[in-house]
């Protein structure tokens, strides 16, 4: 069992560069997904752990060992890919073993671990068969059990579900989640698909363009995020954005206004702002409630009646898109102007330069 | 129901098959039971008297055994140039699918070279007298090998390029060193290729001719299609002899073909619809 560290870890290609200094320490047992959108760099991080892509720059620790020029199979780590990567012409068995027979294990003992791999991931009955007489969830549990017969200090997955079906994912997420409860290993995984990062993580890494956005856990990323990148990423709905200037400075309240929004309060650090600063604020979907003096009013453009909630599409007098999520069914029609108010501690204020002000 | 002209087109096609492919077998099976005197004619009649077991023997015999020494060295030429091949040429095409460098053009150009330069009879004598292979076993299998490696790897290195990287990945966090995710997890399931090389390579070089007439002299170093020069000269042929010993030689390329003929269709269609 062993944590990592991560030490201003640089990576290019060439002269581009794809991986810009990343600091990042990951404790003994602890579940880190890193998130980010396509080609922020979250795989290749993943790789670079997994020693399949050189360190341009940087230390990597894992355990307490440097491992920047280590082998994979000497850093204590297996990986699980997004394509399963079984051997096509290998029973379950076999693929399973494969580890195993490389490290010259004696033949009882590596039956002894294949089967109880097999017994941890309930798929006993598979062993005989060909990865290609599998089902997909199959063959997720397959790539899952030949990491777990390595016994490693650290598992790898690669964005593991996006192959599998909507129902099937769920279900394999709960699977990893209980994996992780059962093994107590460290775990790293990468995957672009919030709802897993926010389900499965105890901390949550944020990436884009090659820089680490945040780390924290799931729900501190929700509340508070660092910047408007994050405050963008996470959360679905996405984060509702609007250009706003500081109109009356309080020590814990700055009362803000702008083209679309009148005097809204909001709960925040009023040190850092000064009167008259641009700032950009931003509203989850979930924190507006209808209210007749609502400071922020728009004309509907599209209702979406799920039942128990209503997702309503707005257009804001500049002609800023919001969506709203509104609790209970609510006869709204396209066309009416509809005014809404915010919950003021839950909204947030993003300085000029992206980053949030702090609480 | 089909038209007309399909079911012309159709036999016009069988006709035209059993034209090129069928009759001249016939030909060569009817002629190893005829006699000197009738095969000399050669035409297309049943045979008038049963000399087939003559015919053979005396073909087997004739010249020492000739046949018998000829059917070890192509043996040998053949299993020993085709294993060199199907190894090297999928080594080859791996790290050339795999591995991207500033010399894979330079590669990439000698391996067309090698395809497209017609080989220098007269310069190869001399290299391998100075290298002492001159007329050996040894020195033919090299020159085949050589001669016949260009398309070797072009048929792996297409055929690797669709394997995907993640297996190779995947062997390697595993704790495979590179021999290993080579031998245990590329190679086999490169058996489609390795197939279809096995077949065109081995019937190639068991039926080359011209090769071992330049690079393989004497009695001792026969390969078998040498000897169908036994039957013929300039004044005098022995046809009946001559067919016979074709008969001979066409069966080795034949039981390759019976053999891997299925495997080579399998192959073929499990590359096209693999998931």
């Amino acid at each position: 069992m062993a944590g990592l560290s991560l030490r201003s870890i640089h990576k290019s290609y060439g002269a581009l560069p794809v991986i810009k200094g990343v600091n990042l320490s990951i404790d003994n047992g602890e579940f880190v997904v890193f998130v980010g959108p396509s080609g922020c760099g979250k795989s290749t991080l993943l790789r670079m752990i997994a020693g399949l892509e050189d360190i341009s720059s940087g230390e990597l620790h894992i355990g307490d060992k440097l491992c920047n020029e280590v082998e994979p199979r000497d850093r204590g780590i297996a990986m699980v890919f997004q394509s399963y990567a079984l051997y096509p012409h290998m029973s379950v068995y076999d693929n399973v073993g494969f580890g195993l027979k490389l490290a010259r294990t004696p033949k009882d003992e590596r039956d002894r671990k294949i089967r109880e791999a097999a017994r941890i991931l309930k798929m006993e009955h598979l062993l005989e068969r060909k990865p290609g007489q599998l089902s997909g969830g199959q063959r997720q549990r397959v790539a899952i059990g030949r990491a777990i017969v390595r016994q490693p200090e650290v598992f790898l997955f690669d964005e593991p579900l996006s192959n599998l079906d909507a129902a099937l994912r769920v279900d394999m997420r709960m699977e990893i989640a209980k994996l992780h409860k059962e093994l107590g290993t460290t775990m790293i995984y990468v995957t672009h698909d919030q709802v897993e990062a926010m389900t499965l993580a105890d901390k949550i890494v944020v990436l884009d363009g090659g820089v680490v956005q945040q780390v924290g856990s799931p729900i501190e990323l929700y509340q508070r995020p660092a910047n408007l990148f994050v405050a963008g990423f996470i959360g679905s709905p996405k984060m509702n954005f609007v250009p706003v200037w500081a109109d009356k400075v309080e020590a814990d309240r700055v009362t803000v206004s702008g083209e679309d929004v009148i005097n809204l309060t909001v709960e925040t650090d009023g040190k850092a702002i000064g009167p008259g600063d641009q700032l950009t604020l931003g509203i989850r979907p979930h924190d507006l409630v209808p209210s007749s003096t609502g400071s922020i009013v728009g004309r509907v453009v599209l209702v979406e009646r799920l039942g128990n909630e209503t997702i309503v599409s707005l257009e804001l007098p500049s002609g800023v898109n919001w969506l709203a999520v509104l609790g209970g069914d609510q006869p709204l029609k396209p066309g009416e102007s509809l005014a809404l108010a915010a919950n003021a501690s839950k909204a947030n204020l993003f300085s000029s330069d992206g980053t949030a002000v702090k609480p | 129901m089909r038209s007309r002209a399909s079911v012309i087109g159709g036999m016009v096609a069988l006709g035209i098959s059993f034209l090129v492919f069928v009759i001249p077998f016939a030909f060569i099976i009817l002629m190893t039971f005829k006699d000197k005197r009738q095969a000399s004619l050669l035409d297309f009649s049943w045979p008038a008297s049963f000399n087939l077991w003559d015919n053979l023997v005396t073909v087997i015999s004739t010249r020492n055994w000739m046949l018998v020494t000829a059917f070890v060295n192509s043996t040998i030429l053949t299993v020993a140039s085709v294993t060199l091949l199907v190894v090297f040429g999928a080594m080859v095409g791996f790290v050339l699918a795999r591995r991207t460098t500033r010399w894979n053009p330079l590669v990439e150009f000698l391996i067309l070279a090698g395809l497209m330069i017609p080989p220098a009879v007269v310069p190869t004598i001399w290299l391998l007298q100075g290298l002492k292979l001159f007329g050996t076993l040894y020195g033919m299998i090299l020159v085949e090998v050589a001669y016949n490696l260009p398309f070797t790897i072009i048929l792996y290195r297409a055929f690797i390029a669709t394997i995907p990287r993640d297996l190779d990945e995947a062997a390697i966090i595993d704790g495979a060193r590179p021999l290993d995710v080579f031998f245990r997890v590329i190679l086999p399931l490169l058996w489609p290729v390795t197939v279809t090389n096995i077949v065109v390579q081995s019937v190639g070089i068991f039926n080359d001719f011209t090769n071992p007439l330049y690079y393989l002299p004497g009695n001792a170093n026969a390969t078998v299609q040498l000897t169908l020069y036994n039957f013929q000269s300039q004044f005098n042929t022995a046809y009946n002899l001559l067919f016979t010993n074709i008969a001979l030689i066409t069966i080795p390329p034949l039981i390759v073909f019976l053999f891997f003929n299925r495997q080579i269709v399998a192959g073929m269609t499990a590359g096209a619809v693999k998931g």
